[in-house]
């Protein structure tokens, strides 16, 4: 446990003192500020559904950024040599850049929470949607953070590792779309279960269903659980 | 301390380790010496945890590193070729880092972070991000890192790589103080290194130990026993030194002019003998003298005559 606090630390701390949390959370900020806009003059009505529904494509392709740093450039700079030879566990390692990465996460939702302030100012919104949407995306973000890390393992080349990451995630976001073009109905429902947008659509509509929480735990833990692999088996090569 | 029984390492078909066996006592510093390539890095890797072997045992600090690597790490302190250094990070807070992932107890940090600071010549750069740290200065905290938990072992390969000479001597004199009860691996291809700061001397090539003992026994193995060198001027000299009993061997080395320049084998010292034959046979005596091989000689005498004798082991390439 000790071990996990220590890179937590390391991991937030290399974060700030360098520009990129910075310009992840201003990237971030304004695109959500420009979905908020956009989703109040379209639609006319004082809910986040558009602003939500687009952050989750955002953080597709913004997070696999924020999280390729993290055990390609432990191999490339050397210290990934450091860590090993140190007493600690591997498992303690992938955990406390996981959490660092989600912190960073929890942070820019922080941000945007100024959203439904002004909601609540000039309009009335429905609250219950409007936190269970913030769930959805919440363990959206800790899922594509975990396949960013499995992404990071695979390379040392930072920038790989991002295109890697965001290569990963968008088919889980397509094949929600691919449904339409099968009749195959067993096919169809594979796809189905299989695709983000699926399992996001419950919390987007106030509703949170255990098969969508257990879609969320299993797609981060089969991720970690891939980067414990290559990580372990990065050793025997 | 350190045991090493039949270690190898197989990296696909090639075979970076082959066959290792030595012992690193507690307290002594052993130089693991050997040209580039020839798995001194691959063999410290093993050592501290980083590489899992092929075949073979090693027992670090009293643990096996295969079955308990965990309480190896704890006890090791170790250097890798290139400081593994942060560069986000300032001197301290990487100190302070590695102080909590190598377990120093929390109270104990800042005071152990300090105090290897001062050690090695770091006071007052605390406050210094890695990233801005000169060569020297990186290999310094990389030093600083390896001994931030007090280990009972020290690994360091290639510590005073890329240092300037003052600096050099900085470490190693560092290194002899470090020493009393700890026990250091190092390895270098610097071979005055080795003569300045350690005991023992593993000589590596090719992935196997080619020599092994005290530096004195590793000279002595390399030159095949005491050498005597002597210039002298007289008649028959080669006939006449080679007959005294002493003497092993005798070959002329080309001298200059009037003086004739031998090489000298011997069993006993030859030099009362040959001054005495000297004195009756009315030679001119310029020099007699005790040949000490340095290190590189005996380095260069054992690596030299290595590729052929070890060809047939690397046949499964």
């Amino acid at each position: 446990m000790t071990a996990v606090w220590a890179i937590f630390k390391k991991e937030l701390r290399i974060y700030f003192v360098s520009p990129l949390a910075y310009v992840f959370l201003s990237v971030f900020l304004f695109l959500s500020g420009l979905f908020f806009y956009l989703g109040l003059t379209v639609n006319g009505e004082a809910s986040l559904r558009v602003m939500l529904g687009n952050l989750a494509i955002t953080m597709l392709f913004v997070l696999p950024m924020l999280t390729m740093r993290h055990f390609a450039e432990e191999q490339k700079a050397g210290t990934f040599e450091l860590l090993m030879t140190s007493p600690v566990p591997l498992g303690s390692l992938i955990l406390g850049k996981w959490a660092a990465s989600i912190v960073l996460c929890l942070l820019m939702f922080l941000g945007t929470l100024i959203f439904p302030a002004v909601l609540a100012y000039y309009g009335d919104p429905d609250w219950g949607v409007m936190a269970t949407s913030y769930l959805g995306l919440i363990l959206c973000s800790f899922a594509f953070c975990a396949a960013g890390l499995f992404a990071s393992s695979l390379t040392t080349d930072q920038v790989a590792a991002g295109l890697a990451g965001i290569i990963i995630l968008l088919p889980f976001w397509l094949i929600g779309s691919a449904t339409s073009f099968t009749t195959n109905e067993t096919l169809r429902q594979i796809l189905e279960s299989a695709a983000l947008l699926t399992h996001l659509r419950g919390f987007t509509r106030g509703v949170i269903d255990s098969a969508d929480l257990a879609y969320f735990a299993s797609f981060s833990f089969i991720f970690l659980f891939l980067t414990y692999r290559t990580l372990e088996s990065r050793r025997w090569r | 301390m350190i045991e090493v029984k039949a270690l190898c390492k197989r990296y696909g078909p090639l075979l970076a380790v082959k066959d290792l066996d030595f012992h690193v006592g507690k307290g002594s510093i052993l130089g693991f010496i050997g040209p580039n390539g020839a798995g001194k890095t691959t063999t410290m890797r093993i050592l501290t945890g980083y590489l899992p072997a092929t075949s073979g045992d090693a027992w670090v600090a009293g643990f096996d590193v295969f079955e308990s690597p965990m309480e190896v790490k704890r006890r090791v302190g170790y250097l890798p070729e290139r400081p593994p250094l942060y560069p986000e990070l300032s001197v301290g807070d990487y100190l302070y880092f590695v102080a909590e992932i190598r377990r120093v107890p929390a109270r104990e940090r800042y005071r152990r972070v300090g105090e290897v600071m001062e050690l090695v010549g770091l006071s007052g750069w605390e406050r210094r991000l890695l990233g801005s740290l000169s060569k020297g200065y990186r290999q310094r905290v990389g030093l600083a890192q390896a001994l931030v938990h007090d280990p009972q072992v020290l690994i360091l390969d290639e510590p005073t790589s890329g240092l300037d000479p003052g600096q050099t001597v900085g470490i190693r004199e560092l290194l002899r103080d470090l020493g009393g009860d700890r026990t250091v691996i190092l390895s270098t291809h610097i071979l005055a290194e080795v003569e300045a700061a350690c005991d023992h001397v593993v000589l590596i090539n090719q992935g196997r130990i080619v020599a092994s003992g005290s530096l004195e026994q590793v000279r002595h193995e390399a030159t095949g026993g005491i050498v005597y060198g002597a210039e002298l001027q007289g008649e028959d000299i080669i006939m006449a030194v080679a007959e005294l009993e002493e003497t092993t061997r005798v070959e002329p080395l080309p001298g200059d002019g009037a003086f004739q320049a031998l090489k000298i084998w011997a069993d006993s010292d030859p030099r009362p003998a040959i001054a005495r034959l000297a004195a009756n046979s009315g030679w001119q005596v310029r020099a007699l003298e005790k040949i000490t091989p340095s290190l590189e000689d005996a380095f260069l005498a054992i690596v030299g005559r290595e590729p052929s004798a070890h060809r047939p082991g690397r046949s499964s390439r």
